[in-house]
């Protein structure tokens, strides 16, 4: 049984650090498969307004050309961005979420590997697009793609100019299609401000980054802010990012979500802990065991063993479990990895353990980890003086006692900790999904606005009240999820009004109302405003109706009684029509910041419908029906609105899965640990368990010794853990301005699970030694 | 006080029975000293600890004190032994992490007795035994004479009637064997305690006022004094 334990232990430990480990080797290998990385960098935006800087990853059209044309050290240059299109051939048709613009160079610069198509040319032209092997086959299916036409919906058709390799899964850019800049009407213009284009640029071999920075410092804040008449210290410069920094350590995000360097640093910690506690059950067992074998390595010295030979043998027995081990661990991380892989959100493969590399540090590792399990027992025991094992026999010294102590405490630190680390996540993240955001987000179908809908947009959305089960129809520029629009808002027209920065919204007249935002003041926009929205004689007339928040009417100076119909300025002159109630639109790390929405008919992209009816599915069958009439040349996609929500915070739930799965495996190994402990010093202290029985102890006074002892452990491991993981999750919940209190209850929630599994895991022994019969114990022969 | 009708225990290998004890019958009555001997499985051990209740029998009636043992369940049998029984064995078991005084002090523990009684009780034992100087020394601190003293005090601390030991001197030398043997000579006499003693030597079976010879799980003859 030690055997098992020993080696599922281990196995178990090991696989957690292969895991760990291809986790930890992906994040930091990403973009490194770029033969250019070192040269490649982005180019972050950085814009000083009245002492606040304000940095980004996108820049507008003229950042890259008008960079190249000054500056010789940069050869080359792409902007990318990325859209969603409608692609047809033949009979097939799909919405496509990952169709990158890119100007040429992109495949000289960047290493995507062309199957077909020359990298300088493939996208020098209008309307070119080269396609992923992926792609290729799910349009194309055997045909050579190259040189055919895919159908782009109302962007018109693109010829196919080449295929390359699907984008790595450690790759900061990824996408199903690439196609050429220059098809996109933004190209033909270049504008320093309408910043929406990630731009990368290929430094020269010979100029180093820092002195890049500061030639195109001093050229932007001098004869660029000039230009853009910028005065008063305001200036808008560039700062390049190397790719190779991108992912782990920008702040800014870009094509895909970052990752993050304290995560790498956590989850290294992690599967260091997780083998830290496979090592410490290890060679406790292993003294447990070796105990048992004192008789056997007593005939082995009477025999003539030299020390040396003891200590080798025990150390080849221990390399042996470990290898058997290692082998386990690498056929069941091979085949839990897609479970891994659906918690992490990664498409990691085993594939880079099995070169000559890794194997070879395995091998090391194991070397490395039998010598240190099997140290102490091997040491201690081939060291023992012969006539010291034959008298003494059974019995094992007190301060080999010690040290197994400690490093049962040590494990169940680690378990507490991550316990409690685990419940704090969780916590915090059912307090974000289920947190009153200050509108329903329940129940509401968001579907995408296009053109064709737009033009005629009453009709069409009179037509979606219609359906049976729909209660009420709204759309507006983006979702109430996540609002990023930012605008500036003035009380006064005057030019020396400073102006209060807020984030806004084009929404129609149903937006307060089928979001359930409570006003508190005035009323909802009426079809009467939309008169305001007079654009005949240049827009002179034209007036904003505005909506705003509590936070806007406070910075504005007015209480909401106050505020209705008072006109404040967005460029344009607006009269705010009503004042809602504070409501969440980003997520719960920020505060609510100030927000107007204002009515709009013509920047509306995405469409909420407010599901009356209890029969959802139904209804959605309904709406679904009424698209395909409404809306024939575009598939019926749809999404609910808390589906967004829950999207905030993916990170925070990939942590929250991260760490239970790994505070499972750390109680699981420490749990077995202590399982085998317990069964040894059970054994050993049969004899003092008879004697106790026969001056009259009761089972639940045995039962209580031997429980008692190893509980003590577990509860000096909670008093040390509970600080430390108190400061850690404090200091993560600090990320958040929307914050759980973290409560006593936690705590005793961990400390009694704890407990309780300790229990069990002792009690087991604890019981069966105390219905033992004492006589046979107590033999004296 | 002990009353053995009939009593049987046998172990069942391969479907063939191997007695332990076969037909014993046996009173003993309060105040005695009683020597058991016999050859190495004669089953000397196995009748001391029916009649310490440590071990089960098969067959038979055992009266202790007019209870019925048999007939009782494992909470009662260990709640009468636990109060008037004390057990002394020839490796002395005493619980090497606890100290003497300790030692002495478990079974009042298990009897649940008040803390302050305790104390009382236990110095009262080591002043007695005149080891009040040895109580913080742990059991491997001690010879074998001591230790088998302290085993003993420990059988005493509860105030039992009966004293089971098993070959109390068997690790002993004769000078230290011999001042365990006047020691119980003495418990019997001025103290009344009832002492059932497993022996293998001639010279401590004299001690006691009854001779049992066993052989073969059977009783083979009993020698008065």
């Amino acid at each position: 049984m030690y055997s098992f334990i020993n080696v599922f232990g281990l196995a178990v430990g090991i696989t957690s650090c292969i895991l760990i480990g291809l986790y930890i080797t992906d994040e930091l290998s990403y973009d490194k498969f770029n033969i250019n990385s070192s040269r490649l960098l982005r180019v972050v935006h950085q814009t000083s307004h009245e002492g606040e800087i304000e940095n980004g990853a996108v820049t507008g059209t003229k950042a890259g050309p008008q960079l190249k044309r000054t500056f010789s050290f940069i050869e080359d240059y792409a902007r990318l961005i990325n859209s969603s299109r409608i692609v047809k051939y033949k009979d097939r048709q799909f919405t496509e979420k990952r169709v990158l613009y890119a100007d040429a160079p992109f495949f000289k610069m960047f290493s995507f590997n062309l199957i077909e198509g020359n990298p300088a040319t493939v996208l020098n032209s209008p309307n070119q697009v080269v396609l992923t092997q992926t792609m290729a086959t799910k349009y194309f299916g055997d045909e050579n793609p190259v040189g055919k036409t895919l159908n782009f919906g109302s962007r018109g058709d693109y010829i196919v100019t080449g295929v390359c390799k699907d984008a790595p899964g450690n790759s900061q850019i990824r996408f199903d299609f690439v196609a050429s800049f220059t098809s996109l009407p933004v190209s033909k213009t270049e504008e320093w401000w309408t910043q929406n284009y990630i731009t990368y640029t290929l430094l020269n071999k010979e100029t180093n980054i820092a002195s890049a920075q500061k030639q195109i410092d001093s050229y932007m804040r001098t004869s660029i802010s000039a230009e853009l008449k910028m005065t008063g210290g305001d200036y808008l410069t560039y700062v390049l990012e190397p790719l190779l920094s991108v992912h782990l350590h920008s702040a800014n995000g870009g094509l895909e979500p970052n990752g993050n360097i304290n995560y790498v640093y956590i989850m290294f910690a992690i599967g260091l802990l997780i083998l830290i506690i496979a090592c410490i059950n290890y060679t406790n067992l292993a003294t447990a065991q070796s105990a048992t074998r004192l008789g056997e390595i007593g005939m082995r010295k009477v025999m003539g063993a030299r020390r040396g030979q003891l200590f080798l043998q025990f150390v080849g027995e221990s390399g042996l479990i470990t290898f058997i081990a290692l082998v386990l661990a690498l056929v069941a991380s091979t085949s839990l990895l897609p479970i891994f892989n659906n918690i992490t959100g990664k498409a990691l493969t085993t594939s880079v353990l099995f070169a000559p590399l890794p194997i070879l540090a395995m091998l090391l590792l194991s070397v490395l980890v039998s010598f240190i399990a099997c140290a102490y027992p091997a040491f201690i025991l081939s060291g023992m003086g012969l006539s010291k094992i034959l008298k003494t026999g059974f019995s094992f010294s007190k301060s080999g006692n010690g040290l197994r102590k400690t490093l049962i405490v040590a494990q169940f630190v680690i378990s507490v900790f991550l316990i409690i680390a685990t419940i704090v996540v969780q916590r915090q993240l059912h307090f974000m999904q289920n947190k009153d955001l200050g509108y329903d987000k329940e129940h509401l179908l968001v579907l995408p606005l296009d053109n064709s809908s737009l033009n005629n947009y009453e009709g069409y959305k009179a037509g979606l009240k219609l359906v049976p089960g729909v209660q009420s129809v709204t759309s507006a520029y983006e979702t109430p999820t996540y609002i990023g629009w930012g605008d500036m808002i003035k009380k006064t027209s005057e030019s020396t009004d400073k102006g209060i920065s807020v984030n806004a919204l084009p929404v129609d007249m149903d937006f307060v109302n089928t979001l359930k935002i409570p006003i508190v003041a005035g009323s909802n926009f009426t079809r009467a405003d939309l008169a305001l929205l007079d654009t005949s004689n240049g827009g002179k007339n034209y007036r904003y109706p505005f909506i705003i928040n509590e936070s806007l009417c406070k910075q504005l100076g007015y209480s909401p009684e106050e505020a209705i119909n008072k006109t404040i300025y967005k460029n344009n002159p607006g009269i705010i029509k009503a004042v809602v109630k504070d409501f969440h639109f980003t997520s719960l790390h920020e505060t609510i910041k100030p927000l107007a929405l204002f009515l709009n008919n013509e920047m509306l992209y995405s469409t909420f419908i407010r599901i009356g009816s209890p029969d959802v599915t139904a209804t959605v069958d309904k709406i679904g029906a009424y698209w395909k009439q409404r809306v024939p040349s575009r598939p019926f996609e749809y999404h609910f609105l808390d589906e967004d929500y829950n999207k905030l915070y993916i990170a925070e739930q990939k942590t929250a899965s991260i760490f239970s799965l790994f505070a499972a495996i750390a109680l699981i190994l420490a749990c077995l640990g202590l399982f085998g402990l317990a069964a040894f010093t059970t054994l050993q202290r049969t004899k003092e368990i008879g004697v106790r029985k026969v001056l009259g102890a009761s089972i639940s006074n045995i039962v209580n010794l031997l429980c008692r002892e190893f509980l003590q452990l577990v509860i000096i491991a909670f008093v040390i853990a509970t600080p430390i993981a108190w400061i850690t999750s404090n200091k993560w919940l600090q990320d958040f301005a929307y914050r759980i209190s973290i409560g006593w209850v936690i705590f005793a929630a961990a400390g009694i699970a704890v407990l309780l599994i300790t229990l069990l895991t002792v009690g087991y022994h604890a019981i069966k030694a105390a219905l033992s019969n004492p006589v046979k114990s107590l033999r004296t022969e | 006080m002990i009353e053995l009708k009939h009593v049987s225990k046998w172990l069942t290998i391969g479907g063939v029975r191997t007695f332990l004890l076969k037909d014993v019958n046996l009173t003993i009555k309060e105040g005695e000293f009683v020597s058991i001997m016999g050859p190495s499985g004669s089953g000397k051990s196995t009748l001391l600890n029916v009649m310490g209740m440590l071990d089960e029998f098969d067959e038979g009636e055992y009266n202790f004190l007019h209870e019925a043992v048999h007939k009782l369940k494992e909470k009662h049998r260990s709640a009468l032994y636990k109060k008037y029984i004390g057990f002394v064995f020839q490796a002395y078991h005493l619980i090497d992490e606890l100290t003497v005084y300790e030692n002495i002090e478990t079974p009042l523990i298990y009897s649940d007795s008040k803390t302050g009684e305790r104390k009382a009780i236990v110095a009262d034992i080591l002043d007695r035994f005149q080891i009040v100087g040895k109580k913080d020394l742990f059991p491997t601190q001690l010879s074998g004479g001591q230790q088998q003293l302290v085993g003993i005090a420990r059988a005493l601390v509860g105030k039992p009637k009966l004293i089971l030991a098993d070959e109390p001197t068997g690790n002993l030398n004769s000078k230290q064997g011999e001042e365990i043997m006047d020691l119980f000579k003495k418990l019997n006499e001025e103290d009344g305690v009832t002492i059932i003693q497993v022996t293998h030597s001639e010279k401590n079976a004299e001690y006691g006022s009854r001779i049992i010879h066993l052989l073969d799980g059977r009783i083979e003859r009993i020698e008065e004094k």
